[in-house]
């Protein structure tokens, strides 16, 4: 186990390499330049020369991946060129609220995916199975951006039940920021009222991420669910007469899992992406909003730390998830 | 809509590589694809609205939503009218434009000065007893020190210090500035190495704002690796509100400065939230309960539910802005150009019904552009005098192509550039411009062949400026008010004497106007040089002019006192709530 961890780990490394070469070349092949971007009309070709000259990008392409190649192996990603902070330490400040908004995605995904999964799969064929596949296809085709402006229409606008945007209200609670999670926050201040909020507003905008996963993890769940339904230990014990919560619980729905706990992991790292989207409509101070606005101005040290960072994250939870493989099903070992 | 492109390209890249490492195996996925309209510019366009009705009332608090928050906390860093949003309700300047207006010099550091526009040298009589939020004395060693440690730049920090480098002529020894002394205690002397009609209004930015001395050192402010002064909450402005917090993606909080040194500001707090999507933006407005009580930027197809809306108040903000048409007979990429004809370039002007722009696109708020100045420049009545605008008229556009010698059998092809993935205040829908006006000269005969590019460079902007385009759309934002800005930097001609090549125009005169402008420093004459100007450019029809687009703000109706300035210097410090935020 251990060494399968190790191998793992080690892995990562050359990914990584790749993966900073990639971004770093995919960043420069495409369209627009942070000189352009800083100075939009008055982009004139000497203003251009300026600026580009200041950013170091007027150097040859090899002698600017390499700089930027041994800063990250000293552990330096570089500094925004626009704010000319370390991009680490930006990104540092805003990944708790994104973690705090894929938390929340995953708990409404789970907490209603897994459940819908189970009932439709044990009435397969029903009107219920029907409908739950009419709402999971849905889910995974509605558009992020258009399902968070027509929830903000109705819970905000409309019924005024919940708030649109932003990660809590500011004028009622000043809390102080230490771990960055609001919600956290809010209890280290003492402020129920403030914890309350938070949580308020992470309702609207969990709903909006969580959807898509929440139909993959539906339709995965009803799957294997079936599957499990039809092995000779669940009719065994059906037939001995244990009570079905019991066989539903301990029997079916812990080896139906497995494959859930896969979809989780991936969607997870897809969670951090699709954050993007929905931290932009939601006013959300996150990692997401933040590669928004770093692609908007061709802020590149931002786009390929960012996105290097967000990668690693996503490499870093498919390991977590292949390790709890080995916890979750005995028959599974790796060496 | 690249954005997008560039996000979900970038997330399939990474999710792709991330999941060939996992034995679990993933599947590539993008993210969705967004509307995205992005109206944000630099020194934003705007105007004077509602002084508010009944008797002020100090107290409250206002959250106020604009597209993003500040670029850099460090004002001398910015150029853009998001940070100045925020950056000038806790900096000043020496001198500012009067509330409202776009040509008016009121002091606020400086309480008087001498020295206008064709003096070298300007004595700024500071005022006295104020202090910084950080309590440090404001005094003339102050304001040395930060003009000396714009001119001083490292090189890294020349890069966003656009207007420090445009309006001084670069950075170190040998620009504009010769010299700031302190001459005593409260008195200034800014020497500059040639006279500059501009220096005035241009130090009327944010970005010339007066930081504490202290600050500056204490946050190592000059040190590129080192400094944190454009990144931390610090005190080191005199304005009317503190800047109290400051999280990055999330809000700025203005808290009001007790100690202020003029009236003071009437609310409590002002909190500055960023939402990028302009829907989104509007959606924070609406409801019985909103999160936020005013945003900026409101897209021009929102201006009818808002002002449709009860409770909402659209505040329109008047141009300072200019879309027009380039047109360019001597674009690289064409040969036996119709355009080198000057019937040719009437015949564009005359097909052209600006007004019918205005509705569809401006959501009816904006000017037909008679002229490149916006009617709220201060300049703009002496300017057009020596104009005689082409009213839309296609008949005659019909005979002037016929006596150019064009018919259906020969029509004039014109190639037609517009920019993709952008919009500006000046320019909300690029293709749907295009569209329109292509429609206008296909009615008088004209063959367009449409042509588009990516709006960054290297793209639309480079090609553009670099005289590749024939007809192109194109617009400028005003930095400050003076017509150097319009048709000097557009059509100014280098030093060998070539015009810019991103018109090709090289009518006769053309050069020594406007180099006569430019140096011209009594107000009337200068007024009528550059009125001499823009009669060569429009006479030659070196470009068209088009609309003017103004741009809006929506509050609730509980706010009042918001004064837009077509510049967007603009201060919440009059700002105040019917009900006093309660």
């Amino acid at each position: 186990m251990g060494k399968f961890i190790l191998r793992r780990i080690l892995l990562l490394i050359p990914i990584l390499l790749a993966l900073s070469l990639l971004i770093f070349l995919f960043i420069r092949l495409l369209p627009g330049d942070p000189a352009g971007a800083i100075l939009g009309e008055r982009a004139t070709p000497e203003n251009i020369e300026r600026v580009r000259a200041a950013l170091g990008l007027d150097r040859p392409l090899h002698e600017q991946y390499f700089e930027y190649l041994g800063g990250l192996l000293r552990g330096d990603l570089g500094q925004s060129f626009l704010t000319r902070r370390d991009v680490v330490d930006d990104f540092l400040q805003r990944f708790p609220a994104t973690i705090e908004l894929t938390v929340a995605a995953l708990i409404f995904a789970l907490a209603v995916g897994i459940p819908l999964g189970m009932i439709t799969a044990k009435r397969r064929g029903s009107w219920v199975d029907q409908l739950g596949t009419v709402v999971s296809l849905v889910g995974i085709s509605i558009p992020i951006f258009f399902l968070g402006l027509m929830l903000k229409y109705v819970f905000a606008i409309e019924l005024g039940i919940l708030p649109d945007s932003g990660r809590i209200d500011f004028v009622e609670h000043n809390i102080p920021r230490v771990t960055r999670f609001m919600t956290v926050d809010a209890l280290i201040a003492g402020e129920l009222g403030g914890f309350v909020d938070a949580l308020r507003h992470l309702i609207l905008p969990g709903i909006a991420l969580g959807t898509i996963p929440l139909a993959i993890i539906m339709r995965i769940t009803r799957a294997s669910v079936v599957d499990v339904l039809n092995e000779d230990y669940v009719r065994t014990a059906n037939a001995k007469g244990l009570p079905g919560s019991i066989v539903d619980r301990r029997h079916v729905l812990r080896n139906a899992l497995l494959p859930v706990v896969t979809v989780i992991g991936l969607q997870t790292g897809l969670l951090l992406g699709g954050a993007i989207l929905t931290e932009t409509i939601f006013g959300w101070g996150g990692v997401g909003t933040w590669i928004y606005d770093a692609v908007r101005t061709s802020d590149y040290q931002v786009i390929q730390s960012g996105v290097l960072l967000l990668a690693f994250i996503f490499v870093l939870v498919n390991l977590l998830v292949d390790v709890s493989y080995a916890f979750l099903n005995p028959r599974i070992r790796y060496s | 809509m690249r954005n997008w492109r560039w996000i979900s390209a970038l997330a399939v890249l990474v999710f792709v590589l991330a999941a060939c490492g996992t034995q679990t195996g993933a599947t590539p996925s993008a993210t969705g694809d967004t509307e995205e309209s992005e109206p944000a510019a630099t020194g934003e366009a705007p105007e004077e609205t509602d002084g508010g009705t009944g008797e002020p009332v100090a107290g409250g608090t206002l959250v106020f939503a604009g597209a993003r928050l500040a670029a850099s906390l460090d004002p001398s860093q910015t150029s853009d009218g998001e940070s100045f949003r925020i950056l000038q309700q806790v900096y000043e300047p020496l001198v500012d434009l009067a509330p409202g207006s776009t040509n008016e010099l009121v002091g606020v550091l400086a309480e008087s000065w001498e020295g206008g526009p064709e003096d070298t040298e300007y004595v700024f009589n500071l005022r006295q007893g104020v202090t910084f939020h950080d309590g440090t004395p404001f005094n003339a060693e102050a304001v040395k020190i930060n003009f000396d440690r714009w001119q001083n730049f490292a090189e890294e920090f020349q890069a966003n210090a656009y207007y420090y480098g445009a309006v001084m002529n670069g950075f170190g020894e040998g620009n504009l500035i010769e010299s700031v002394e302190a001459t005593d205690e409260f008195t200034v002397t800014i020497t500059l190495t040639q006279a500059s009609p501009t220096f005035l209004f241009a130090i009327t930015l944010p970005t010339f704002a007066i930081v504490s001395p202290a600050v500056l050192e204490a946050t190592s402010a000059d040190d590129p690796a080192a400094s944190t002064f454009g990144t931390d909450v610090s005190a080191g402005g005199t304005g009317p509100f503190t800047l109290d917090s400051y999280t990055p993606e999330e809000e700025a909080t203005l808290v009001r400065n007790e100690d202020y040194w003029g009236t003071p500001a009437l609310l409590d707090r002002v909190i500055i939230r960023p939402i990028a999507d302009p829907s989104a933006r509007l959606q924070a407005l609406q409801g019985d309960n909103p999160s936020v009580q005013g945003i900026d930027l409101v897209s021009p197809v929102d201006y009818e539910t808002v002002e449709g809306e009860e409770g909402l108040v659209l505040v329109e903000r008047l141009s300072f802005n200019s879309l027009y048409l380039g047109l360019n007979p001597t674009a690289a990429e064409t040969e036996g150009n119709p355009l080198a004809e000057l019937a040719v370039r009437e015949a564009v002007e005359y097909a052209i019904d600006k007004e019918a722009l205005i509705e569809p696109f401006y959501g009816g708020r904006g000017a037909v552009a008679d002229i490149f100045l916006p009617p709220s420049s201060g300049w703009y009545e002496a300017v057009v005098a020596g104009v005689e605008p082409r009213g839309f008229d296609p008949d005659r556009a019909r005979e002037l192509l016929a006596e150019a010698g064009f018919d259906e059998s020969n029509p004039a092809e014109v190639g037609f550039w517009f920019p993709t993935e952008v919009t500006r205040p000046y320019m909300p829908d690029p293709a749907g411009l295009h569209q329109a006006v292509t429609q206008m000269l296909e009615d008088v005969g004209f063959v367009v062949v449409p042509n588009s590019d990516i709006w960054d460079s290297p793209g639309y902007l480079e090609d553009g400026q670099n005289g590749l385009y024939d007809l192109h759309f194109l617009g400028w934002t005003g930095d400050y008010d003076d017509p150097s800005n319009w048709y000097g930097v557009h059509f100014g001609f280098d030093a060998e004497g070539a015009p810019a090549a991103q018109f090709g125009c090289d009518t006769e005169g053309l050069n020594e106007a406007i180099e006569a402008a430019e140096s011209e420093l009594d107000e009337t004459a200068r007024g009528d040089a550059w009125a001499e100007v823009a009669n060569l450019i429009h006479g030659d029809v070196c470009f068209i002019t088009l609309v003017h687009g103004d741009t809006a703000l929506a509050f609730t109706e509980n706010v009042q006192g918001y004064n837009a300035n077509p510049t967007g210097s603009e201060t919440f410090s009059t700002v105040w709530l019917t009900d006093g935020g309660e």
